[in-house]
């Protein structure tokens, strides 16, 4: 009979290599992304967009550079870098940015980026651009999150000021939460429906989420 | 292996067993397949469970993998005045490849189901695992020879050509597993029908039928036997199997386009070839690991479920004729984007 239960074993091991290869096929980053971002507020209070800075690493940023020629060799000026912004935002575009919004719980919408251009420092490419809320927001609770649902970029909050408030009103307080932040897990029971509603998502557990109070 | 033992169980038993089991396997394999199906937008399908779990095997495989990955770059930069450094890169890309494959990757799933559905031996899927993984390394430095050595691409070039393949790739796997599908649903259809008198006279026609791969094997039943290894070798069957291998292999893994890419921006193109063929391998020693699991899981199941009866051959027509559903549904669903963590994501 012992020899029964290892087989039934081996038998739940078929039905579960089946199945835990594509699970888990979310797992796979290939981009690390160091971010930093801005928060931009309106006269009037009122959140109008976020200005990002997404610092690629080292082997995406080579990757990304290949074939773009230069005036001198390992210098790359903004024009030079032009298309490859561009084809950066445009291809963004497909990944809702990235970034994810909510003001006082209510889902808010980017429009294309503006002010979008690539830096070239210390062999790392750093993309700088400016996404525009559909409509600026007066919020006491803003809550924003920049991840891959997908897990295919891995998203890293910069060490040092990794959010700015550029504008907004005095009393408003700014915080921010690493995905390996033990209080981000301990957060996230209470707040699964924070961003994805019920329909959390693999990448969500490795998201930065960055919390703006205005009372 | 002690199989024959079992062969003295009250049939009832087994059979029962084994349909027991059959019933964990289908609900874990539906379980499995709403997450992969619901995981497909941000904002998809409801996921019941939405606490995911950061930790355990997953999250560990997970952390392995980058640590390699990552530690990939910085050692090409150090090759570059120190040769020894060589040897690392090559032992960060084993480990990479053998953690790689065992997080990501549709590769073994379709393998595995492949196995399963085309009674393939263990052998053979070794040699199919090593072979798919290696065809990937080469489709990539292929890539990279072509696009960034000999044309000097943009990474955009390069990222399109790469979804083309890949689309190809999809599309592939998709064909075969519908091809598949209706081998093995006729087999399923027949074992359906059949009584074992029925079933027996279908085995025996496959004497004169070696070309048509819908025949049935089982070797409980009548006059019927396994596939000989040679059998397997002969029309139909490495070819069948080399159809698995390109259809899986032809899709690069973006890791290794990105590190031969960088390996060449380093003047270390040759390096980076090493590593790719030696990540090659060790994503071959993972899905070889798993694809002998699923084939030797299979063959308990069919000897727990043999017995005597008509019945076991219809339950492992019915095991077949699901794996090639499952090899026909990740083709799809890699194809029309529900998969779409597997998506090449070109910035």
């Amino acid at each position: 009979m012992g020899n029964a239960t290892h087989r039934c074993l081996a038998l739940v091991l078929l039905a579960g290599t089946l199945v835990f290869g594509p699970q888990a096929a979310q797992a796979h980053p290939h981009v690390w992304i160091t971010s930093t971002s801005e928060l931009i507020y309106a006269p009037d209070g009122s959140i109008t967009g976020v200005r990002h800075a997404w610092t690629f690493d080292d082997m995406f940023s080579t990757y990304a550079l290949q074939g773009i020629e230069s005036k001198t060799k390992g210098v790359y000026s903004h024009e030079e870098l032009a298309p490859l912004a561009q084809t950066n935002v445009e291809s963004l575009k497909e990944f809702g940015y990235f970034t994810f919004a909510k003001a006082d719980g209510k889902k808010q919408k980017f429009i294309e980026p503006v002010d979008y251009f690539l830096d070239y420092k210390d062999g790392l490419l750093i993309l700088h651009f400016t996404l525009p809320l559909q409509t600026p927001v007066k919020s006491k609770e803003l809550a924003l999150e920049v991840f891959d649902p997908t897990f295919f970029v891995d998203f890293k909050l910069a060490d040092k000021d990794p959010v700015k408030l550029v504008g907004a009103p005095a009393a408003c307080q700014v915080s921010f939460q690493r995905p390996n932040d033990g209080a981000a897990s301990a957060q996230k029971l209470g707040e699964q429906n924070f961003i994805s509603g019920d329909n959390s998502n693999f990448g969500a557990m490795f998201a930065n989420k960055i919390m703006v109070a205005c009372p | 292996m002690r199989l024959r033992s079992l062969r003295k169980w009250r049939p009832s038993l087994a059979h029962g067993l084994a349909i027991g089991v059959m019933a964990v396997a289908a609900v874990l394999l539906l379980d499995g397949l709403m997450h992969v199906l619901t995981a497909q937008t941000p904002f998809g399908g409801p996921r019941p469970s939405a606490e995911p779990q950061v930790g355990g095997i997953v999250g560990w495989l997970l952390a392995k993998q980058s640590e390699f990955y990552r530690e990939i770059s910085s050692t090409i930069r150090v090759a570059k005045s120190d040769g020894s450094a060589v040897w690392t890169l090559l032992a960060i890309s084993f480990a990479y490849g053998i953690f790689h494959a065992a997080g990501p990757g549709h590769g073994k799933a379709v393998i595995s189901s492949y196995l399963v559905a085309n009674q393939e031996t263990a052998r053979r899927g070794v040699v199919l695992s090593f072979a798919s993984a290696l065809t990937q390394s080469l489709v990539a430095v292929v890539i990279v020879a072509i696009g960034a050595l000999m044309l000097n691409a943009t990474a955009k070039a390069m990222c399109g050509a790469e979804k083309t393949i890949e689309i190809a790739s999809y599309a592939l796997i998709a064909a075969f597993g519908a091809r598949l599908v209706w081998t093995k649903g006729g087999g399923f259809m027949r074992a359906l029908q059949g009584s074992r008198p029925a079933l027996a006279m279908v085995a025996a026609t496959h004497h004169h039928d070696h070309h048509n791969d819908d025949h049935v094997h089982d070797e409980h039943c009548g006059h019927a036997h396994g596939p000989e290894p040679s059998e397997l070798a002969g029309p139909g069957g490495w070819r069948r199997g080399f159809g698995a291998i390109f259809a899986v292999g032809l899709r690069p893994c973006s890791g290794a386009i990105l590190v031969l890419v960088f390996a060449l921006a380093q003047g270390l193109f040759w390096a980076g070839i090493a590593a790719t063929f030696v990540m090659g391998i060790g994503t071959a020693i993972t899905v070889a690991a798993i694809a002998v699991m699923a084939v030797s899981a299979r063959d308990v199941a069919r000897r727990l479920s043999g017995a005597k009866e008509g019945g076991g051959a219809l339950f492992m027509r019915g095991v077949e004729f699901a794996a090639a559903g499952l090899v026909l549904l990740f083709g799809v669903g890699l194809l029309f984007g529900y998969l779409t963590a597997e998506r090449v994501t070109c910035f």
